[in-house]
């Protein structure tokens, strides 16, 4: 599977040539903004059912087809993104094939001498010199691996929640109804969170291809390897990540919990904090993406340097 | 003075441009956004756990007052974060222009710089709308909690109010995910500009 995955993320074409990437990503975008207007339409529907006698039922179908239905265009829109982010590490690696083929003409024509090998501090944090490039660490490993079935089973898991939706709407004040509600909550969520999980990956992904394809150029030119450390953002975005899909994980274990209770008093309580705490899960994913990028915006200032240093001394 | 090099927009300048006013937003501000969304997150989660004690009591208008607050504290939180994630957007693509410029000007060619892109545009003004709806929504939801808890809104016009706001929330949450993914689109174009300017540098020495 990991050699599927790299095949997607190293296609052969031409460095020049447009991927298609950006172009599907907002597409699936598009269409998933169109569904967030209906959804925004039904919202509007189901106010003015508010306090209308006789229309109870009705409001009960039209915000569970609503729920169903705004949770799907979530996650096609995160999805957008993750297709958006497969098209930037496509991108990273034409780029470190350009680099490659262009410094040689580009730096200054220098004797390297002996490689001095150790820790260094850079003004982008603390780095390590070697002769060769690093290798993969384990985290990078296990994000090139597993970004894509994050991403399938997350899909899976929302559109089957959006099946079971449809199920909740046709049963309202039933006990199937609240079973369905339940199942819905917790299946949608879980999806939510393992599509959050894939973009992670891949921005993790993405940091691993700065971090290799920076090392294979300076080893290709026969230069000390300079290689940023991994900073604080990128060990609290794991952690942060970890957390949240852990919290998306225990939320749908207690959803098909509260499908066993037979007292609504009960049922309603326990509904009261699972919609927070589902939430809260989301929100730390979402937190550790945020440091995710912050690390991406660190790692390239790192080698925008390197490569300026290459260009101007040779070494 | 503006040119287009394979399909490219740009501006040619002898030095490299420094980061411009999103960009600048963007290094300044992604993680005062990151640190304001734990603390809306922690908020929310607590008054959720509050509200559940009022439900468990029976008291209604408490329930439903907290329950106001409680979205209110998650949703600056949501804010806060796709702020977060737009800002750390917007400085990525500041040290691609910096790094980009510098990298030419140290080798020696003239300095092409992209123009702002339409994706960037986009995401600049829909990140901008998306932030404005969800944080109306965000006071709303305060003031609509405030009065339940003054006995000055009836239960069924605050359900009614929820409604309407839980409909301006989703739209708002998917606006902003698009205008990420508009940011992240622009990341590609910059990407591919540079992959085939640092060939054509290499080219022309």
């Amino acid at each position: 599977m990991t050699a599927t995955l790299d095949r997607i993320v190293h296609p052969d074409i031409n460095y020049s040539a447009e991927t298609g990437h950006r172009k599907s990503g907002l597409g699936v975008g598009l269409v998933a903004l169109m569904i967030a207007m209906v959804v925004a339409g039904l919202g509007i529907y189901a106010a003015s059912l508010v306090g209308s006698a006789g229309d109870e039922e009705t409001l009960g179908q039209v915000l569970a087809v609503a729920f169903g239905l705004n949770t799907t265009a979530l996650v096609l829109l995160k999805t957008g993104i993750a297709v958006v982010l497969i098209g930037i590490l496509v991108r990273i690696w034409i780029r470190v094939e350009s680099v490659k083929a262009s410094l040689p003409a580009l730096r200054a024509d220098v004797e390297v001498g002996t490689i001095r090998t150790g820790d260094v501090d850079t003004d982008f944090g603390p780095a390590t010199v070697s002769a060769k490039a690093p290798t993969r660490l384990p985290i990078h490993r296990m994000a090139n691996t597993m970004w894509g079935p994050m991403l399938v089973m997350g899909v899976m898991a929302v559109f089957t929640g959006l099946v079971v939706s449809w199920v909740w709407a046709g049963n309202i004040g039933t006990s199937t109804g609240l079973g369905a509600a339940a199942w819905t909550q917790g299946l949608q969520f879980l999806g939510e969170g393992f599509v959050l999980a894939s973009i992670s990956f891949l921005l993790a992904s993405i940091l691993s291809g700065l971090r290799e394809g920076g090392g294979e150029v300076q080893e290709a030119l026969g230069l000390p390897v300079k290689t940023l450390k991994m900073p604080p953002t990128a060990k609290t975005f794991v952690a942060l990540m970890m957390m949240g899909l852990m919290i998306e994980i225990a939320q749908f274990g207690l959803y098909i919990y509260i499908t066993t209770f037979d007292d609504l008093a009960r049922y309603t309580l326990w509904s009261s904090w699972l919609g927070p705490f589902r939430e809260l899960g989301l929100g730390l994913l979402l937190a550790g993406i945020v440091l995710a990028l912050a690390t991406i915006a660190k790692a390239l200032g790192f080698q925008f340097s390197r490569i300026r240093d290459i260009v101007a001394t040779g070494t | 003075m503006t040119t287009a090099t394979y399909d490219f927009d740009t501006q040619t300048s002898v030095k490299a441009l420094d980061v411009n006013v999103p960009q600048r937003a963007g290094r300044t501000l992604w993680a005062p956004a990151f640190a304001m969304s734990l603390v809306g997150f922690a908020a929310g989660m607590i008054l959720a756990i509050v509200k559940a004690s009022a439900v468990a009591d029976g008291d209604a208008v408490l329930a439903a007052s907290l329950n106001n607050y409680g979205i209110a504290a998650m949703f600056f939180g949501f804010t806060m974060v796709f702020t977060g994630i737009s800002f750390a957007i917007a400085r990525i693509l500041g040290e691609f222009r910096v790094g980009g410029g510098r990298t030419q000007e140290a080798a020696g060619s003239e300095v092409k710089t992209l123009t702002m892109p339409v994706t960037a545009r986009a995401f600049i003004g829909l990140m901008a709308m998306a932030m404005m709806i969800l944080m109306a929504a965000v006071v709303a939801h305060v003031v609509v909690g405030a009065q339940v808890n003054a006995e000055t809104l009836s239960l069924v016009d605050a359900e009614r109010w929820d409604i309407w706001l839980e409909a301006a929330r989703r739209f708002a949450v998917s606006l902003y995910l698009f205008s990420i993914t508009l940011g992240l689109a622009t990341i590609i174009y910059v990407i591919r500009f540079q992959s085939i300017r640092i060939r054509e540098i290499a080219d022309a020495t």
